[in-house]
């Protein structure tokens, strides 16, 4: 069934689109992850302009985000102090991120940057992923028990100045790297429609030392407020959020993400973090084929505020 | 002097039609409504030759050129290059005055129809299309990007040039008729509809029409909203997603 979109201004069939949301959602209920970093992609990749994947990506992760956040607020796993530091800070990188975005738009350079960044980003975060579970998965068949992490332990981060206290998380710790994290992944949001969980929550434990327990649901949180203002952004600046498109997405990721939770329950946490990086690997190998791949049409058409035509 | 000539010659050919053949023209449809399921939609432009008391009768047959434009938009074309090992878009031209939609039809081959100053005058045929490049004045306008654009265009359904695509009605030669299709994708606003008499290469008389493209149903809402109503739309955008999520929460809520 064809359905027009008023906002890429094409005609998409509505199942493929509802089954790539579906399939993202059931990937990132699987994964535990936000899944934006496939879902742009995804779009991108099936000719829908990169202004408006981004963009509406942005709403669409609003509403995968939204259920999980709400269901670790009830269950009381948000640190609420670290998590307004994050989204006050992921506001400031947002807002960033969109003016580097339409800046880029109108030179014509968004999808080069668009494609270099996810790259950049898989390609070292799908590595790390990959070296780091394949470990795991080894150590585990010669029987050896997971290295363990001593409580306390302190790295370079906790010599910072300008130290806050995050009761929730039993830390203290400096404001610098909470304030740069969160306009870190604010910026990257807007920039390429990625919710940022599968950055934020690693650098959360490994770089903060923040507890587990309130990790995800901290994310979470920073997820969807910064997701939502990249929204708001995206519409009032370059109006590229498509609701139609958006909303597909939406109902298509919930109910994935529900079949994704199920199944992921049954299967060890190594082999599946080592799948989640085979999946980023590939997606970045996709976009690098695409950089360097000398193109059929060397030619394109656009607006000149950088609308595709 | 020249340019006096040329205006001399102009208003010659410009008056000239006025004392023996008119064009009378009418089309199909004078408004075409995009909605959700067009997909695409054809308008036919009829045209009468008439010949007063005062026309002579001419060695050679009529000719006629049906010429619709959509309205003018400023485009920028880009070109990828390599950069080290990877493909940029580096060097761009910018037309200002593009037609956003560009049909042309006629009886004959255009070069069998009129002489190149007279295609070049009204703007027939691709090569004529005046596209008014920006930056001219750096003087090194790449003759790739137009036939790149005009390439595009085409591919995309939206520039169409079909010579033998207005046909004589009936024995007396000077009934005439042309269809043009609108696609799904071209752009709404006000289209003009030019029709162009010649004979043996000479211009005889001109007659336009305008047509009016407009979108209409939910999706017209929609775009509106999202440029008029910017903060609302994104607002509304957000809203609808937290729902969205706080629903699918409440519905798949395990414990």
């Amino acid at each position: 069934m064809l359905i027009y979109l008023p906002i890429a201004e094409l005609s998409v069939n509505m199942f493929i689109i509802f089954g790539m949301g579906g399939a993202v959602g059931f990937l990132s209920g699987l994964f535990g992850v936000g899944g934006g970093f496939l879902l742009t992609p995804l779009l991108i990749f099936s000719g829908i302009p990169p202004v408006v994947s981004v963009a509406t990506v942005a709403s669409q992760i609003v509403a995968s985000s939204a259920s999980a956040a709400l269901s670790y607020w009830r269950r009381r796993m948000v640190d609420l102090k670290l998590a307004t530091v994050l989204m006050l800070a992921g506001m400031v990188g947002t807002l960033l991120g969109v003016l580097v975005f339409n800046g880029l738009r109108s030179l014509g350079q968004l999808d080069l940057i668009i494609g270099i960044s996810y790259v950049t980003f898989l390609g070292t975060i799908g590595g790390l992923m990959l070296t780091e579970s394949v470990r795991a998965i080894v150590n585990a068949r010669r029987g050896r028990p997971a290295p363990l992490r001593k409580p306390g332990q302190h790295n370079w981060v906790h010599g910072l100045p300008l130290k806050m206290r995050f009761k929730r998380s039993k830390l203290y710790v400096s404001a610098i790297p909470v304030v740069a994290l969160g306009v870190g992944i604010g910026f990257l949001g807007a920039l390429l429609g990625i919710g940022g969980g599968f950055i934020l929550v690693p650098a959360l434990i490994y770089l903060l030392r923040v507890p587990t327990n309130v990790v995800v649901g901290t994310s979470l949180v920073q997820i969807v407020a910064t997701m939502s203002v990249a929204t708001i952004l995206h519409a009032v600046t370059n109006f590229s959020v498509d609701i139609v498109l958006a909303i597909i997405l939406m109902v298509g990721g919930v109910i994935g993400a529900q079949f994704g939770a199920r199944v992921g329950q049954n299967i060890r946490g190594d082999q599946l973090r080592a799948l989640l990086a085979i999946l980023v690997l590939a997606v970045a190998a996709r976009f690098f084929f695409g950089l360097v791949t000398p193109p059929d049409e060397p030619f394109s058409l656009t607006t000149l505020s950088g609308s595709p035509l | 002097m020249r340019r006096l000539g040329a205006t001399l010659v102009a208003l010659a050919l410009l008056t000239a039609p006025a004392a023996a053949e008119r064009l009378t023209i009418a089309l199909s449809t004078m408004d075409i409504r995009i909605d959700s399921d067009f997909t695409g939609d054809a308008i036919t432009v009829f045209g009468v030759i008439e010949r007063d008391a005062a026309a002579v009768s001419r060695a050679a047959p009529y000719d006629v050129a049906v010429l619709v434009r959509g309205p003018v938009e400023s485009v920028v074309a880009r070109r990828k290059e390599p950069l080290l090992f990877l493909w940029v878009n580096r060097s761009s031209e910018t037309f200002t005055a593009a037609p956003s939609y560009y049909a042309l039809s006629s009886t004959r081959p255009l070069d069998e129809i009129a002489t190149p100053q007279l295609l070049r005058r009204f703007g027939l045929g691709f090569r004529n299309i005046p596209l008014q490049v920006a930056e001219a004045a750096e003087a090194r306008t790449d003759p790739e990007f137009r036939d790149a654009f005009i390439r595009l265009r085409k591919e995309a359904g939206l520039y169409s040039e079909f010579a033998g695509g207005v046909d004589f009605i009936g024995s007396s030669e000077l009934v005439f008729l042309t269809a043009a299709w609108i696609p799904s994708n071209a752009p709404d606003g006000r289209y003009t509809v030019e029709v162009f008499l010649f004979s043996g290469s000479a211009f005889l008389a001109r007659e336009e029409a305008t047509l009016n493209v407009t979108k209409v149903g939910f999706e017209q809402f929609m775009y509106e909203a999202s440029h008029n109503q910017a903060l609302f739309y994104g607002l509304a955008c957000v809203l609808l997603a937290l729902f969205t999520g706080w629903l699918a929460g409440v519905i798949f809520r395990r414990d």
